[in-house]
């Protein structure tokens, strides 16, 4: 065998490689930098753009798949965000973000502001710095489900977010008062949603989540082409018609280049406060399915429970206390999350 | 999925701009040329000959062309904003990409 080691065999040992919990591989997550070859040699560097105990075996998978080609000497450099930390170019709105989720469906009244809420919650209790904005002008819903009175300030110019349950919100539901409607057009809306991004000291945060209306029209378009958004959690309930209006959602996000983090199934199944029975109203699993089918990530299951909607309605969100069965179920979710986050993470684009 | 940029260079050799792509491509795109593909309503409105000529208006003909910087347009394109003061075009990565001059991709555009 030639000892002239050539690029493209190296990508596509590479491209082999899947990162953990996804179907993709770590070329195309563009997670593979600075490949250089030589006479039986090959050299790159991994670029983890979160921290993850899943880099070391995939920097050994890396290394084995390229020793497969028959290369002696293989050299793996490993990026750790700190290392690989670029300023996220294009977000000049919200430098201090480090990542922003959009939570989406196809169809209105699966539970996406619920979800968005929930996630939020378990995100921050997992330990980081998360807002949350509520973007659906029409139907804002957020301030109701996160609780707490507090209204935004105007400081010299700029919004200060009122924190309820130790997350920073933003909703339009502030800017209103109560029983008045938003008639607007598109301009408006994306008018709106720059101010929602550049005029609010979001500060820093570690994730941004962002509640969207259901559907595909002006708020949706508005945002994903304002800021690179890092991925999209998509809100579906597991009967064929919400998941049939779901996969609109996702064209559209495909469109925009926005990377999918997965599927939430909603409404999952009901068990009986009284009995214990486990009935599945709207089907069960469709949700699971169809992430599989697509090649996204399945990021769990939220039960129907009276008690999520109870406390959704009293601003106290279900995920602050993990110990509940439907508590817990955010919480799966929201680690799901950062997992996926973590991976879309190396898909963004650097400039310099 | 088609293929995205994983690495924007601005400063890249040659007085050109370099992307990565997801797929391990490198693209290589002279200033001039990519300045000359400008997709804006106002460049391609153009007549051939200004912009086959960029020194018809001597003011701007004198300093050599390059991009002060540019910006991501969400995650579906790129903006840039020449040193010559134009900024109003959004090149798209799918533009982008088929307008790689590079002999491999000139090649499967003849083809198809």
């Amino acid at each position: 065998m030639s000892k002239d080691i050539h690029l493209q065999d190296v990508m596509k040992a590479l491209g082999e490689v899947r990162f953990p919990g996804t179907d993709r591989d770590i070329v195309t997550m563009g997670l593979v930098r600075d490949l250089e070859v030589g006479y039986e040699r090959a050299s790159f560097a991994l670029a983890f753009q979160a921290s993850s105990p899943a880099h070391a075996e995939i920097a050994a998978r890396a290394k084995q798949a390229v020793e497969a080609l028959g290369v002696p000497n293989v050299e793996i450099r490993i990026l750790e965000p700190a290392a690989s930390a670029t300023p996220r170019p294009g977000s000049r709105l919200i430098p201090g973000v480090k990542s922003t989720v959009a939570v989406a469906s196809g169809k209105g009244g699966v539970g996406k502001s619920t979800v968005a809420a929930n996630l939020a919650v378990a995100l921050h209790l997992q330990g980081a710095k998360v807002g949350l904005m509520d973007t659906d002008v029409y139907g804002p819903s957020v301030p109701v489900l996160m609780g707490g009175d507090a209204q935004p300030k105007v400081v010299e110019g700029k919004i200060e977010p009122p924190v309820a349950n130790g997350i920073k919100l933003i909703s339009m539901a502030y800017f209103l008062p109560k029983d008045e409607a938003v008639i607007w057009r598109g301009p408006m809306l994306h008018k709106t949603m720059q101010q929602f991004l550049g005029d609010v000291r979001w500060g820093e945060l570690d994730y941004l989540v962002m509640d969207l209306p259901p559907g595909t029209g002006d708020i949706q378009l508005s945002l994903s082409q304002t800021i690179p958004l890092t991925g999209a959690v998509i809100v579906s309930t597991p009967q064929d018609l919400a998941l049939g209006v779901a996969s609109k959602a996702i064209a559209m996000f495909q469109k925009l280049n926005v990377p999918i983090l997965g599927l939430v199934e909603n409404m999952s199944y009901y068990l009986c406060p009284q009995c214990g029975h486990r009935e599945e109203i709207f089907g069960y699993g469709g949700a699971r399915e169809a992430a599989k089918k697509l090649g996204f990530a399945f990021l769990g299951e939220i039960p129907l429970d009276v008690n999520i909607r109870v406390k959704s309605d009293g601003g106290q969100p279900v995920a602050l206390d993990g110990s509940t069965p439907y508590g817990k179920a955010f919480h799966e979710v929201a680690r799901a999350v950062v997992e996926q986050v973590s991976a879309a993470k190396g898909q963004e684009i650097s400039i310099e | 999925m088609p293929p995205v940029p994983t690495k924007i260079k601005l400063a890249g050799e040659n007085d050109a701009l370099t992307v990565q792509w997801s797929d391990g491509h490198v693209s290589a795109y002279p200033y001039r040329y990519l300045r000359d593909h400008c997709p804006c309503a106002t460049c391609a409105e153009a007549k051939p000959e200004q912009r086959a000529n960029p020194a018809a208006l001597p003011m701007f003909g004198s300093k050599p062309l390059k991009p002060d910087r540019a910006e991501l347009v969400g995650r579906y394109a790129l903006q840039i904003f020449w040193n010559d003061g134009h900024s109003t075009g959004i090149y798209s990565f799918e533009y982008l990409r088929g307008l790689c001059p590079c002999a491999q991709c000139k090649a499967q555009e003849m083809a198809q």
